[in-house]
């Protein structure tokens, strides 16, 4: 039964708990996320990342609180909830002496879906000419890519990632991470979680810290920088006398002294280039939760 | 509870099983031992089996029997009453070279085929030739008389002489294949597990948690393998070494039975273990108590004596498996010893499921956090 509070709400958490044992491992976490959002759950290992992804994908039972995802509650919703939601985990979980067709057809069977499905999904993963070959023989990259190829075998509404790019040299990283971005384009529903918060600032339209159990922000990756990173500028400075040599001095933009001084290098003729330098999401991270990424 | 689901498991692990390769060999193994069995069987079996006959219409008799006892040296009797005599009434003990003697009537085929039921004197020497052998022949006789007119119309008059005294020998036969067929069960008890911990070792059953397969989906799925890998090995072993000779529906019953409860034990190992080593430990010892039990049973179970060992082995349900399956392949059940043997055999698979329930309810509820 759909208990769709907001159709465009694709994943509502409010205040949501879990704990093991004495340990909270999410304390009280409430966000929401939109229909085709890619949404990004930063935080260092430990945070309560995973632990979010379980309880939203219906793993483990939340200690407190509700979460809905695709309009299912995901305690009492939880089989139908299943029907509706694709998972890449963390650890690449597949079936090491089957081929990739094999283990793709054995989720084909789970979700009652044709076995030529599983081709299907490996062509747009680009691994149809490895079809055949097991698992074991395959390198982090299209093991991630065959992960990636299993959760959208049944087409689901909301995609959850849990640090897709784990483990990934950089080349496989970013062909997962244009993989990604096209998904998105295509209209579907995505949460990852990741440590990477370059990969979270290229690919996600909304970002939340979480440290601690706890969101400490919630914004665009952009209105994140602007709010709590520094503005600086780097400026090419000439000499008065116009030699040649040439100097860089970077500047707060919102110091007014650091304003002054450039105001009166533009008087004086001496500025020859200005390159703004906007915060990295990693130093508005480490600004607003105060502890660095693992 | 899902058949979809439950197909899919099952099929996925039965790929699974086939492709790897120290499974396989295990499996494979087992028909191995079987085959080696068979053959020490036949070496401790290799003498001449002397045969005493009658048949004066030169029926086919001679022939279908050599088929079985490769070394059969035949002499012509030259009539019926030199046979009884060579033998003797049944039950009588007697020393005689012959190990069987028979005595076809002249008109056999023709009897048969006028609609006529002749009757085939059939003695056996019990010093020579074991309930399994005895077994055979009378099962040869009947299909040779069926091959000429079905259904059954020959009478088979059977004479047993030297009946209470078996060679050890010629009875291991019917331990090896008790032995074979209990070790078959190692099946029940390490497939299992070892699906249900890979699942959990490699992380794969969160995957199966976040699909539309329940738990109870999984575990039927792999019980569902494992009784069908369970009773193919059995029913191979049992073919191998002759096992349906004896009494067919009762070792049928032992084989589901010691199927039952090996898979019952296999899951609840599955349950408590976490880790591929420390199930092997446990799978090791039972098959130990496999093996040891269908040891005690019968002929070297006698020579053995009734010390500690045999006595901790007969509180095992395992000892009754074997004496049940044992039994069986030597046609030696009664009623009541298929009774005693197959109800303390199905009261321990109860309490092991019930065990393995009560440890699967606590692990559903932990299965994604694994």
């Amino acid at each position: 039964m759909s208990i769709y509070t907001n159709p465009e709400l694709m994943i509502e958490a409010k205040d949501l708990y879990r704990s093991f044992g004495a340990k909270d491992a999410v304390s009280g976490i409430s966000f929401s996320v939109r229909r085709g959002e890619i949404f990004g759950l930063l935080g260092p290992n430990g945070a309560g990342k995973t632990t979010t992804i379980r309880m939203l994908t219906g793993q483990i039972d939340p200690s407190k609180g509700y979460a809905s995802v695709a309009g299912y509650d995901v305690v009492k919703g939880r089989q139908r909830l299943k029907e509706c939601i694709g998972v890449v985990f963390e650890d690449q979980n597949l079936y090491e002496r089957l081929s990739a067709r094999q283990n793709l057809e054995f989720s084909c069977q789970l979700y009652g879906l044709p076995a030529r499905r599983a081709d299907e999904v490996l062509e747009i993963v680009r691994l149809r000419d490895r079809a055949k070959d097991p698992i074991r023989t395959f390198s982090n990259g299209m093991r991630q890519r065959v992960m990636i190829a299993r959760a959208l075998l049944h087409n689901p509404d909301v995609l959850f990632l849990d640090e897709p790019s784990r483990g990934l040299d950089p080349l496989a990283a970013r062909e997962v991470r244009q993989m990604i971005a096209q998904l998105s384009q295509q209209g579907m529903t995505i949460l990852l979680t990741t440590h990477l918060m370059e990969e979270a600032d290229q690919l996600c339209q909304r970002v939340a810290f979480i440290v601690n159990g706890k969101i400490v922000a919630n914004d665009t990756p952009r209105n994140l920088k602007l709010s709590h990173g520094k503005r600086t500028l780097t400026v090419t400075l000439g000499s008065q006398n116009g030699a040649s040599t040439l100097s860089e001095r970077a500047l707060n933009m919102d110091d007014p002294t650091d304003q002054a001084q450039l105001a009166q290098w533009v008087r004086l003729g001496m500025v020859r280039a200005v390159h703004s330098n906007e915060a990295t999401l990693e130093e508005v991270f480490m600004e607003v939760a105060g502890v660095r990424l693992a | 509870m899902h058949i979809r689901s439950i197909l899919a498991v099952a099929r996925k692990d039965t790929l699974d099983i086939l492709a790897n390769k120290s499974t396989l060999f295990s499996l494979l193994s087992l028909i191995g031992v079987a085959v080696l069995f068979l053959f020490i069987n036949s070496l401790l079996g290799t003498h001449t089996t002397e045969v005493l006959i009658y048949d004066p219409g030169n029926s086919g008799v001679e022939k279908v029997i050599s088929t079985e006892f490769t070394n059969t040296h035949f002499t012509s009797a030259g009539s019926s009453g030199d046979v009884s005599a060579a033998f003797g009434p049944n039950g009588t003990h007697k020393s005689t070279p012959y190990a069987l003697g028979i005595v076809v009537p002249a008109n056999f085929v023709s009897s048969l085929r006028s609609g006529g039921h002749p009757q085939i004197n059939l003695y056996v020497n019990g010093d020579q030739i074991n309930n399994i052998d005895r077994q055979i022949v009378v099962q040869l006789l009947t299909g040779y008389a069926r091959s000429i007119v079905n259904p059954q119309p020959a009478t088979i008059a059977l004479a047993t002489i030297n009946p209470t005294t078996t060679t050890v020998i010629g009875d291991l036969g019917g331990m090896y294949t008790a032995v074979a067929i209990l070790m078959s069960f190692i099946t029940g008890i390490s497939i299992i597990p070892n699906l249900l911990i890979e699942e959990k070792e490699k992380k794969t059953l969160r995957m199966l948690m976040v699909s539309p397969a329940t738990f109870t989906d999984v575990i039927l799925g792999k019980l569902l393998v494992g009784l069908g890998f369970q009773l193919l090995l059995s029913l191979i072993i049992a073919s191998i070494l002759k096992g349906f000779n004896g009494n067919i529906p009762v070792l049928l019953l032992f084989i589901a039975l010691g199927a039952c409860f090996s898979l019952a034990l296999g899951l609840l190992a599955g349950c408590i273990f976490q880790t591929m080593s420390a199930a092997g430990g446990f799978i090791g010892i039972m098959s130990i108590l496999y093996v040891a039990s269908s040891i005690f049973v019968g002929p070297l179970g006698v020579l053995l004596g009734g010390g500690l060992i045999a006595q901790v082995l007969r509180a095992l349900p395992t000892y009754y498996i074997a004496q049940g399956a044992y039994e069986a392949v030597q046609n030696l059940s009664t009623p009541g010893s298929v009774l005693l043997d197959g109800g303390i055999v199905l009261g321990c698979t109860v309490v092991v499921l019930a065990a393995a329930v009560w440890a699967l309810r606590r692990q559903a509820a932990v299965a994604a956090t694994i």
